[in-house]
């Protein structure tokens, strides 16, 4: 018996290993394990040794049944595997086909742009307001120290209501910027204040590709009790550095606004050049970005806030301007025409 | 304004070698915006004076010669056609490189060595219109004649020009708060104080008569007229202004008239004080500053005939106004060749006065320029001596026949301001020392008293007229001189509590997300106003509108209530070059409520257009407001209809009501009618509204977890063939009454409309899912449910297909 097995096994192991389908192969499971198989038939034989003799031979003869199942399950997962090798050779691919998305919109860039500001601000504690863009004058001039006859109101061409005065508020307008939103929080909450405040504003002029009827600012203030112009320098520079992506220098210089006292212009290196000096800033190396200062005691005052205990600063900058900047847009009626070619782009 | 660097010089000596544009630069930081510096000489470059050493006719050419020129250590060979040329003469010559205009017209051209008809020529003698000079007496052929000033053949022209002026343009926008800056004297006391440089006093040295004819003035409104000074003087000689004053007045950009108009403007341009001449014998009896009498009339100098109002201040004579006080002055006494004895006006106006007077008038001067600023009080009395001095100066023969009248009437007292030191600096943001703010301060002529805490600042005149009144403002002396560059950037310290929350406008930004990133639209941006044509188109009436008094075009007259129309024209521009569209804005609507301040809501409306005839889009807009309202947690109840919606189909159209019945956004179709109107009857198009303001009152709290089933679910599928004009709602309620408890949802899979049902027909198919919390459904619960639905839809007229 023990010369049956290892001449099976002689002659099985082989003929597994040359198996080329995984037919041939079933047909060899058949030939040697199957219920007429040659095994099985050694095996049946078993029962007819003697006692002494069964444990060794059942011993043998589940090795080799071990051998020889261990042959086919290697073989089957050899011709398996090259069946799949085999099928993906034959498989084409085309990874060029264009992607599918889903049908995608655009956010504004004035949107876009204005909600990275807010947050920005958020970051260092500003809380965002609203205020309404149909304003009353005294909201819009004279709490911000703008009289009657003062020549800033020239400056600041007013689209008017058709509407009658009230007698303590004066005519009705659409807000020229959005600092009216000072007076109007100062009120409402006192100090201090941090604040920014984006939002639609109007000047009555004549629109080209520089100048629209309609347009967007962010204001700023701060008021507290130690508040400086380094503070300003410091929250402008980390403003402008996070919206443009890299370090930018602001610059202050005199500027006169009836609002704020002292007054500033500020101005950023221009990022074009490094400040060196290009078309864009006209060989300045600086481009002229917005008016802030001190808040003037009058508009303290109007806001019911003590000007011998609390100071602080306010800015206004248009935010259109900032996103034509960023985007090199150089229409400004772009922005507020519709047209998806445009927004699409952003 | 432009703002001669040697003028200044008068009044401040500058370090030699200060650099005007360093100079401009340090004025644009500390002062007012310095726009650029001209070179004067820079127009002169490469041009030099020659003396013409022979002189030969040009062989091909009858009206050309070639002059041997010498231009110092060089001769050189010149085409040249000037019909005075002769030999010996002294000529400016433009060498090759130098930049002129031929014959002083079109632009300049550089000039290179040329051929002129066969001969060669190194250069231009030129003609003075094209180096840039005026020479009346020179004739249309001639070239320049510098005979008379035999100069070295070679000298740079610029030099014995005396062109070494800088000259510095002044943006004026920045200056409109710095009365004291409108002249040379102002920008130099500035340029002391920022340079460190001495400040000359300006004292002009003249003998005023103390005795004699002086002008007879009554000033009537001293509100309007602070002070008057007048002053006679007779002898005059009315002719061309010397050189030297010509040229600082060209340089400084104006035109030159007579000796003594240019006076005037000269006084102006030095110290900021504008000044009038009157031809004293046009003035009948003496001189009244008063505000213009009903229906009077002036001709100003510029020949314009003006109607006056009766708040205008004017000057006047016994008679008539003669002048436009601080505005402009009167035809009637102006000064004229004939002119030998002249009264001289310096004064003080009021600044809003003048101002309004000039708008009304639709007059701008440069006196008008300076007298809106607020000038200083003390000012007039030494522009008057000035003007005295000059015109002795240039008219030999003049003489001034008595004293100065003067007629003030201000408060003469000068302005203390207390300035806590400490609190300065904590605005500033800069331990600045003591001792650098006092030098601050007095290098700009105010006068400081010291103390430890709050120091005593007297303020000088020509500040306190405007833009020094309160102490902050010399906080701003401090800073700018100081310089602002010199503070650090520091981030103010964080607060220890979070700023308040603006709720809204996070919500804004993710109603932006929601609909442009998930649902597949574009933000648009519209105007807040429409005109009388959008309300038309629309169907919509006037009413509720707020109109402007003030427009700009006709299409923006009316404030909006409604962002649809300005959608509806940016659907009809899109549709031009887009298959189909879907468009978002969120905006505010303004409503008249009755009250001082209009109603503003912020709503959030769109369109989804499609071409031809589907209802599809109706569907898709309600999806959107559906989303919006389960992203936000809002219950809202439909209605089939829409109120104060003219613009919306009249049975395409949805409301979504709260509670409270407040409509919180709407869905329809767009009106025939006003689908016409905007060319879009090829399309489908759905809109939607919704009330941004109103739809957050209304949101519930975040959804609260609810247990996973843990047991089975079995969807039956239910076809019915009902009439066509049941509704969806309707059939749905029917099959959820078969069994509340069981019936998890009920889907409407599909629509079926056609011949072979007949046209009243539709058949609605309906996945019905069943679930039980606690067990697994037999399938005689099913059958029961089942049949039960098919008896309520049985019972609606339906015909359960597949039964």
């Amino acid at each position: 018996m023990k010369d049956k097995l290892k001449k099976l096994e002689a002659t099985a192991l082989p003929a597994i290993d040359k198996a080329k389908t995984p037919q041939q192969l079933q047909e060899l499971s058949v030939k040697y394990l199957g219920r007429k198989g040659e095994l099985t038939a050694i095996l049946r034989t078993l029962k007819d040794l003697p006692a002494d003799k069964k444990p060794e031979a059942g011993q043998l003869s589940n090795k080799t049944k071990q051998a020889l199942e261990a042959a086919f399950s290697k073989k089957e997962q050899e011709l398996s595997t090259a069946a799949v090798d085999q099928e993906l050779k034959k498989d084409f691919f085309d990874t060029t086909l264009p992607g599918k998305t889903p049908p995608q919109g655009h956010i504004h860039p004035l949107s876009q742009l204005q909600e990275e500001i807010e947050q920005i601000f958020s970051k260092m504690g500003f809380a965002i307001m609203d205020g309404p863009e149909v304003e009353a004058e005294y909201y819009n001039f004279e709490g911000l120290n703008i009289p009657k006859d003062h020549p800033a109101r020239d400056m600041q061409d007013t689209f008017f209501i058709d509407k009658e005065d009230h007698k303590k508020f004066g005519r009705l307008v659409l807000r020229t910027h959005t600092s009216p939103v000072q007076v109007r929080t100062m009120e409402k909450y006192g100090a201090p204040l941090r604040i920014i405040v984006p939002g639609r504003t109007f000047r009555y002029e004549a629109t080209d590709a520089s100048h629209d009827t309609t347009f967007y600012q962010v204001e700023g203030l701060l008021i507290d009790k130690d508040i400086s112009l380094a503070h300003l320098k410091g929250v402008m520079a980390e403003m402008l550095g996070a919206v443009f992506g890299k370090p930018v220098t602001v610059r202050f210089r005199p500027g006169y606004f009836p609002f704020v006292e002292p007054g500033l212009e500020v101005d950023f290196s221009c990022l074009l050049c490094d400040g060196k000096g290009c078309k864009v800033c006209k060989g300045l190396g600086w481009v002229e970005f917005m008016g802030a200062g001190m808040v003037h005691e009058n508009v303290l005052k109007a806001g019911g806030i003590d000007s011998k205990e609390y100071q602080g600063w306010a800015f206004g900058f248009g935010l259109t301007r900032l996103a034509m900047m960023r985007h090199k847009i150089t229409d400004i009626r772009l922005l507020s025409n519709g047209d998806t070619r445009f927004i699409n782009q952003f | 304004m432009f703002v001669s660097l040697n003028w200044i010089k008068d009044f401040v000596d500058l370090p030699a070698k200060t650099k005007p544009q360093e100079l401009a630069d340090a004025l644009t930081i500390k002062t007012a915006e310095v726009e650029g510096v001209l070179d004067q000489a820079k127009n002169f470059e490469n041009i030099v004076t020659g003396q013409v050493v022979s002189l030969n006719p040009h062989p091909n050419a009858d009206k050309l010669k070639i002059a041997q020129t010498s231009i110092g250590k060089e001769t050189v060979q010149i085409v040249c056609g000037g019909e005075n040329l002769k030999e010996g003469m002294y000529v400016a010559v433009a060498k090759i490189g130098a930049k002129v205009r031929w014959h002083g017209e079109g632009d300049l051209v550089t000039m290179e060595k040329a051929k002129i008809r066969g001969e060669e020529s190194y250069g231009m003698i030129c003609a003075s219109n094209e180096i840039g000079l005026d020479n009346p007496e020179e004739g249309p052929r001639d070239i320049a004649d510098l005979s008379a000033l035999k100069p070295q053949p070679g000298t740079p022209l610029a030099q014995l020009l005396k062109k070494d002026d800088f000259i510095l343009e002044f943006d004026n926008k920045t200056l409109t708060n710095r009365p004291d800056l409108w002249g040379h004297y102002g920008i130099a006391r500035e340029v002391a104080a920022i340079s460190g440089g001495k400040f000359t006093e300006h004292a002009p040295q003249v003998r005023m008569p103390e005795k004699g004819q002086k002008v007879d003035v009554r000033v009537e409104n001293h509100d309007l007229c602070p002070r008057y000074c007048g002053l006679i003087i007779e002898g005059i000689t009315v002719e061309q202004s010397p050189d030297w004053m010509k040229e600082r007045l060209r340089a400084t950009g104006h035109g030159t008239h007579n000796n003594i108009v240019d006076i005037t403007n000269y006084i102006m341009t030095e110290l900021g004080q504008p000044m009038h001449a009157f031809d004293q014998k046009n003035i009948e009896g003496g001189i009244v500053v008063r505000t213009a009498k009903k229906g009077e009339k002036i001709t100003t100098l510029d020949g314009k005939d003006h109607n006056l109002k009766e708040d205008m201040l004017v000057i006047a004579d016994h008679k008539r106004p003669v002048a436009v006080a601080g505005v402009m002055g009167g035809e009637n006494s102006e000064i004229n060749e004939k002119t030998t004895t002249i009264i001289l006006e310096a004064a003080n106006f009021n600044a809003a006065s003048v101002r309004r007077t000039s708008t009304t008038l639709g007059i701008r001067t440069d006196s008008v320029q300076r007298f809106e600023k607020s000038l200083d009080p003390f000012l007039p009395l030494l522009a008057m001596q000035r003007a005295a001095q000059l015109v002795l100066e240039l008219c030999p023969n003049a003489k001034i026949t008595g004293p100065i009248t003067d007629i003030k009437k201000f408060n003469e007292k000068p302005l203390v301001l207390s300035l806590d030191i400490k609190k300065a600096k904590s605005k500033i943001g800069v331990d600045i020392a003591d001792k650098e703010i006092e030098k601050i301060l007095k290098a700009l002529d105010f006068k400081v008293e010291t103390h430890p805490e709050i120091w005593k600042v007297t303020v000088p005149s020509h500040r306190s007229s405007k833009d020094v009144t309160i102490e902050d403002d010399l906080v701003e002396e401090i800073v700018r001189i100081y310089g602002y560059d010199n503070i650090p950037a520091i981030l103010p310290s964080l607060p220890t509590k979070l700023p308040l929350e603006n709720a809204e406008r996070f919500k804004k930004h993710r109603v932006r997300e929601l609909l442009s990133y998930s649902l597949g639209f574009s933000e648009a941006y519209n105007y807040s106003f429409y005109g009388e044509k959008d309300l038309k188109n629309c169907l919509m009436k006037e009413t509720g509108h707020i109109k402007l008094l003030n427009y700009l075009s006709e299409d923006q007259t009316h404030l909006r209530t409604t962002l649809i129309p300005n959608i509806l024209k940016n659907t009809q521009e899109n549709l031009k070059y887009a298959p189909e569209l879907r468009l978002y804005e969120i905006g505010r609507s303004y409503k008249e409520i009755g009250e001082f301040m209009p109603l503003e809501e912020k709503l959030i409306s769109g369109v989804i257009a499609k071409k031809g005839r589907t209802d599809n889009p109706f569907y898709e807009a309600k999806g959107v407001v559906e989303a919006y309202l389960k992203k936000f947690n809002i219950s809202a109840n439909q209605a089939p209809e829409v109120e104060n919606t003219p613009y919306a189909h009249p049975i395409k159209c949805l409301s979504y009501l709260a509670k409270n019945g407040e409509t919180l956004a709407k869905i329809f179709m767009i009106h025939p009618q006003v689908s016409k109107n905007y060319d879009l009857d090829k399309y489908s198009v759905a809109l939607f509204e919704i009330n941004f303001t109103q739809a957050q009152k209304f949101e519930e709290e975040q959804a609260k977890y609810q247990e996973t089933p843990r047991f089975p679910s079995i969807e039956l599928d239910i076809s019915v063939l009902i009439p066509r004009n049941t509704e969806n709602a309707t059939l749905k309620d029917a099959i959820n009454k078969a069994n509340t408890h069981l019936i998890q949802s009920i889907q409407l899979f599909d629509i079926y409309q056609g011949e072979n049902i007949g046209p009243d027909k539709k058949a609605m198919a309906y996945k019905v899912t069943l679930q039980a919390k606690d067990r697994t459904l037999t399938d005689e619960e099913m059958t029961q449910v089942q049949q039960k639905i098919f008896k309520n839809l049985e019972a609606l007229g339906g015909e359960i297909r597949g039964k």
